[in-house]
């Protein structure tokens, strides 16, 4: 690997990484779906980031209304809803001053704005989840497979139980029980999605330690944690970036599910699957309502999966000559 | 896999019954005229003050003797087996009619996705695999609704309705044998109400399809392009047979062999997927139950749908591995 790099060839760990890093973003260039991906990825991000100095906060505060109701409906649209095939600025339901590119929900708030301010509630929540899971897996799955003998059996048994269980379900009841706050639908999420991570660590744990380097390592008289956290770690982690990355637009989408089947902390909070829950009864009349904020979600799950799915591609070693 | 589902019934008992915030299991026994010491001799008479293990080994006890306990006053208070056998057969039909599909649309994407590799079908082919497990199921289920329903009928064209298993009125037209629609019509002999059942099971049976088959797609291109690098795969090219003879004949049989052994994951995903796809189109299936079970506080029904489905689960998982060592001789145990 080193040699292809131009110029002085440098050597060492660190100097190997870096011409590792180079190839590896060389090789994703070269893919102009997993360019899009990131491009539209990272672009989320950043509207995510500067999305409370593009639109004020406060618009998402509904007035009028006591909370908890949605209705009476005052959505307003500034296309013609009726017939798709004719769309185009009308007067059909509004014909006031200010213009709404994509209508208004229930409490007359201008939905585009609203999906900006959703997007760092849904990134914000899927990346703690995300790190969340994939940090407890893989310390546990790597302990377990580094320790084997009676724990790796034992944590084994526990991930399966947990692989058993629809994962849903056990959101659902989780979230059922500890009332509807944010923090509570984390842990519930968190609860479904570490123990893939576990599996996947522990394979890669088991494959990686039986290799020679770790008994050089261990000749040279290294500890079992600078052993593991140092050396067999880094070198096993990249399956499990590309897990995390593929699991980020599916996060999204459950934390939304679970937000659209109810378990917003209020109802007002803009949240693409509490907005799109708010639209759900008036599919039909009010279809802007679900369709957009389902869209959001689409491009945001699918970004993430084009970048992770490029990632499995560049750092597959069978692939990479 | 006893094991397995002690656990899984050991979490879900504690996780719903364990917290002051819980489902409360005396729900089903008593109804709003009855004083508190009233209640308290009901909770006493079937053990629900006890501690929560003794609780447990109560229910244990019960399931064993065949007995899963009352629904709650959601489900009219009927024993909970009842309710559930009575609404599974239809989760079943709709999860089989989505992984029909799923094999039928992502097996032809993932072939073809192979063996154009990294050309503009290969990219078609992964921005619609790619697609499909981006999709809110919810939402997408939604979205058919809106444009094969409602949109169809304002344009004129032959629609498909949006909700329910058989169209009303039509429900007690043929006798109920198996609970799934579409074999009880056909066992009857009414194409009309066969026919019926299908147009309704189309929408949801797509909606939860479209997730899962971007999975086998991807599944199968991958294994498809691990075997065509094989040296039998050159020698077949080399004996001058034709390029579809090797990629059907010859690549294909092996490469199906993790795709064959999935399906059997996804038909088990596809029942636990099928809650959000019941609700969505109204569907009597014991996921829109199951559903209703969270949010109406029943731990009983919770219990027998997660172990029901457990239990499939882990059979899949069992059935994948003795598929293993039929379909690929090589694996030995």
């Amino acid at each position: 690997m080193v040699s292809r790099i131009k110029g002085r060839v440098r050597t060492g760990e660190w100097a190997a990484r870096w011409a590792d890093l180079k190839y590896t973003l060389f090789l994703f260039r070269k893919n102009l779906l997993v360019m899009t991906g990131l491009i539209v990825s990272a672009s989320f991000i950043v509207l995510a980031l500067i999305s409370n100095y593009v639109v004020n906060p406060n618009l998402a505060i509904p007035k009028g209304y006591p909370p908890g109701t949605s209705y009476p409906f005052e959505r307003r649209w500034s296309w013609n809803a009726n017939h798709i095939l004719q769309w185009g600025p009308s007067i059909n339901l509004y014909d006031g001053p200010e213009f709404f590119p994509l209508g208004t929900d229930g409490w007359g708030r201008d939905l585009f704005k609203m999906i900006i301010l959703a997007l760092p509630v849904d990134l914000e929540n899927a990346f703690i989840i995300v790190t969340g899971a994939a940090v407890f897996g893989t310390l546990l799955g790597a302990f377990a497979a580094y320790v084997g003998g009676v724990v790796d059996e034992a944590v084994l048994r526990i991930t399966d139980i947990f692989l058993a269980f629809p994962g849903l379900v056990l959101a659902l009841v989780f979230a059922a029980m500890f009332g509807r706050s944010i923090p509570t639908l984390r842990l519930a999420i968190l609860l479904v999605w570490w123990p893939p991570y576990v599996r996947l660590m522990r394979g890669q744990i088991l494959s990686e330690k039986e290799k020679t380097y770790v008994e050089a390592l261990r000749a040279l008289g290294a500890g079992h944690l600078r052993i593991l956290f140092r050396h067999i770690i880094p070198n096993s982690i990249y399956p499990i970036l590309v897990q995390a990355t593929l699991d980020f637009g599916g996060v999204v989408l459950t934390f939304s599910a679970l937000m659209f089947l109810g378990f917003s902390p209020t109802p007002s909070l803009p949240e693409l699957g509490n907005l799109a829950a708010d639209g759900y009864q008036h599919i039909f009349d009010a279809p802007w309502l679900i369709i957009f904020p389902g869209i959001t979600m689409l491009l945001i799950a699918l970004a993430f999966n084009l970048v992770g799915d490029g990632l499995r591609d560049v750092l597959d070693p069978r692939l990479r000559r | 896999m006893i094991f397995v589902l002690f656990g899984v019934s050991l979490v879900i008992f504690y996780l719903a019954r364990g917290f002051p915030t819980g489902f409360d299991p005396v729900a089903p026994y008593i109804n709003p005229k009855m004083t508190a010491e009233q209640i308290a001799e009901v909770r006493r008479v079937h053990g629900f003050d006890q501690p929560l293990y003794v609780q447990y080994v109560f229910w244990l006890q019960d399931v064993f003797r065949g007995d899963w306990g009352l629904t709650g006053i959601w489900a009219q208070g009927r024993p909970v087996l009842q309710v559930f056998s009575l609404s599974f057969p239809y989760t079943v039909q709709l999860s089989v009619a989505a992984t029909i599909l799923t094999v039928a649309i992502g097996l032809p994407l993932g072939i073809i996705s192979a063996v154009k590799n990294n050309k503009v079908p290969d990219h078609i082919s992964r921005i619609i695999a790619l697609t499909g497990y981006s999709t809110p199921s919810y939402w997408f289920g939604f979205m058919l609704q809106l444009v094969f329903f409602y949109y169809f009928t304002i344009w004129g064209l032959p629609h498909l309705p949006s909700n329910l298993a058989v169209s009303p009125g039509m429900e007690t037209v043929v006798q109920r044998v198996t609970g799934m629609p579409v074999f009880d019509g056909l066992i009857a002999g009414n194409l009309q109400y066969t026919a019926d059942a299908l147009s309704h099971l189309i929408l949801p049976a797509f909606s939860l399809a479209f997730i899962s088959l971007g999975f086998l797609a991807r599944i199968v291109r991958a294994s498809m392009l691990e075997v065509l690098r094989q040296d039998y795969i050159i020698l077949a090219r080399s004996k001058g047979l034709r390029e579809r003879v090797v990629i059907y004949r010859h690549a294909l049989k092996n490469a199906l062999i993790p795709a064959v052994t999935l399906t059997g994951m996804f038909f088990a995903g596809l029942l636990g997927g099928a809650m959000i796809t019941e609700f969505v189109f109204a569907l009597p299936g014991v996921g829109q139950l199951s559903l209703q079970a969270v949010f109406q506080g029943d731990s009983n029904f919770l219990l027998l749908y997660t172990l029901v489905l457990a239990a499939i689960i882990v059979i899949a998982n069992l059935v994948v591995d003795v598929a293993y060592v039929f379909l690929d001789p090589r694996i030995k145990y």
